[in-house]
């Protein structure tokens, strides 16, 4: 059994870029440093509640959009810019969640989390998408349309008939309130384009049964 | 419950220029539907959804409601009535964010080289160097004097970078002004304000207003660029966590930077004028 949640696809998160993640309701700001170092922090600036994700990159440092307070890859404030030649305390820090990539796939859990990620090796990332619908509700539907998907560590693996072809599918669920993001990843069997049609057509079906 | 003290307020419900018969502006303030109308004598009047009329003023532009018994009067802005001043009103900008966030916002110079770059401020010049604060008990509000800082365009008529001297106050619990250098008379502010409605305890509307010495520029365009400054504004505003204005120490970091603010939190809470903060840390 894992902790670790599916927060995005690696390659959707290029250096010296930051992206918003919720992480079972915590928001968090997920930063990749110019060097490529990541980080999961949660989504509040200490000095004045400013969304971090809104935040941007410049080297290994993290900087609030709202005052310009910098943050090193530890978490801790290096640089204060109202106050150009003060050391910040060493108290003002960002609070820091463990982040790690696996298959391609960015993974988060809490602070010093025992378990591991799942593995998916044999599969390659190919997107993430979002369904208006919550986790359980997906599961459900997603038993009925794609019957060949069984539960497996993060989410659902097997294959599915696409373009005439057997192929093997892998998604990991990201779920938020009434709606829920799936990180799909391909093995064998259709293209990537061909998976990728199947999966925004499986949403509408999903989306369109679940209207009111 | 919202607290008597928080009713007994003066809050802007309107632009006068735009209320119009009964229904006329159909709103509401403090979480209570209102309706602000031209009766047929041709007065503002404001009434509850009870058909119950409240204290009204008419002042700077804006239409003013107490849902209690005003405290005291309306705060004076003498500069609005000076010769030679230009009044622009600069519409009304909805936020979702507690009213006192964006009276915080207003009074904050930090900001500028991140969130208004280029023209209010600019790295390398980010720092906010020592200034005064008070808390004036005489007129009950919250003043900040010999603020400067360093702008790349400080108002639409400056041409270049100068640096600019500032005096902020609080003049009111969602009312807040600002002094600043006029770039073309040396023995005058321009003066800045920000109107603010609190709708509800985490959305209001807002009105810049402006009163300055500016023959020149064209009205729409100074509107422009308040607008401007203010919608930069509001991707902050919206996006504060959490949304109430936090009043106990702890949940926020301020520094030297920040001690009108600090003030501003400490006159609200000593006032108990809490609508719109978060009182105990959550």
């Amino acid at each position: 059994m894992t902790n670790w949640k599916a927060s995005g696809l690696s390659k959707d998160l290029p250096p010296a870029n930051v992206m918003h993640a919720d992480w079972q309701g915590v928001d968090l700001a997920v930063w990749r440093s110019a060097s490529g170092r990541l980080s999961a922090w949660v989504d509040r600036c200490p000095h004045r509640g400013m969304r971090l994700s809104h935040g941007f990159v410049r080297g290994e440092t993290l900087a609030c959009i709202y005052h310009g307070w910098t943050y090193g890859v530890t978490g801790a404030c290096t640089h204060i810019p109202a106050h150009p030649d003060m050391t910040p305390p060493a108290t003002i820090t960002a609070t820091r969640f463990e982040v790690t990539e696996r298959g391609g796939v960015i993974w988060i859990a809490a602070k010093d989390d025992p378990t591991a990620p799942p593995d998916i090796a044999g599969f390659q990332p190919l997107r993430s998408l979002t369904v208006q619908v919550g986790e359980q509700a997906l599961l459900q539907a997603l038993a009925a349309d794609a019957p060949g998907l069984t539960e497996a560590e993060g989410g659902l693996r097997g294959t599915v008939q696409i373009a005439g072809l057997d192929t093997q599918i892998c998604l990991m669920l990201q779920p938020k309130a009434q709606e829920t993001t799936l990180h799909i990843l391909c093995g064998a069997g259709a293209g990537p384009a061909q998976v990728s049609r199947w999966a925004e057509s499986l949403r509408r079906q999903i989306e369109d049964r679940s209207a009111p | 419950m919202i607290p008597q003290a928080v009713l007994d307020q003066w809050y802007p419900v309107a632009m006068t220029s735009l209320v119009g018969p009964w229904p006329g502006r159909e709103t509401q303030l403090l979480g209570r539907p209102i309706m602000v109308f031209k009766t047929q004598s041709g007065a503002v009047s404001v009434q509850t959804a009870q058909g119950q009329a409240v204290a009204v003023t008419l002042a700077y532009g804006h239409v003013w409601a107490c849902l209690g018994t005003p405290a005291q009067d309306l705060f004076a802005l003498p500069e609005a009535a000076q010769p030679g001043r230009r009044l622009v009103d600069c519409g009304v900008v909805r936020v979702k964010c507690s009213p006192l966030r964006a009276v915080e916002n207003f009074l904050d110079i930090a900001h500028f080289p991140f969130v208004h770059t280029d023209v209010l401020g600019a790295e390398p010049h980010t720092e906010v160097g020592r200034y005064e604060v008070q808390i004036r008990d005489d007129v009950d509000e919250v003043w900040a004097t010999k603020v400067h800082f360093y702008q790349p365009q400080a108002a639409k008529s400056a041409a270049g970078g100068i640096v600019t001297e500032y005096m902020y106050r609080v003049a009111a619990p969602t009312a807040a002004v600002l002094y600043k250098t006029c770039p073309n008379r040396t023995n005058e502010w321009d003066v800045i304000g920000i109107f603010v409605q609190p709708l509800a305890e985490d959305l209001c509307d807002v009105y810049p207003y402006m009163a300055l010495f500016d023959d020149v520029t064209p009205q729409a365009d100074l509107i422009h660029f308040q607008q401007m400054i203010f919608l930069q504004d509001r991707s902050i505003l919206e996006n504060q966590i959490p949304r109430l204005l936090p009043l106990d120490p702890g949940m926020e970091i301020p520094t030297q930077a920040d001690l009108t603010s600090v003030a501003y939190r400490r006159w609200l809470k000593r006032k108990g004028l809490t609508y719109g903060a978060q009182v105990v840390a959550a």
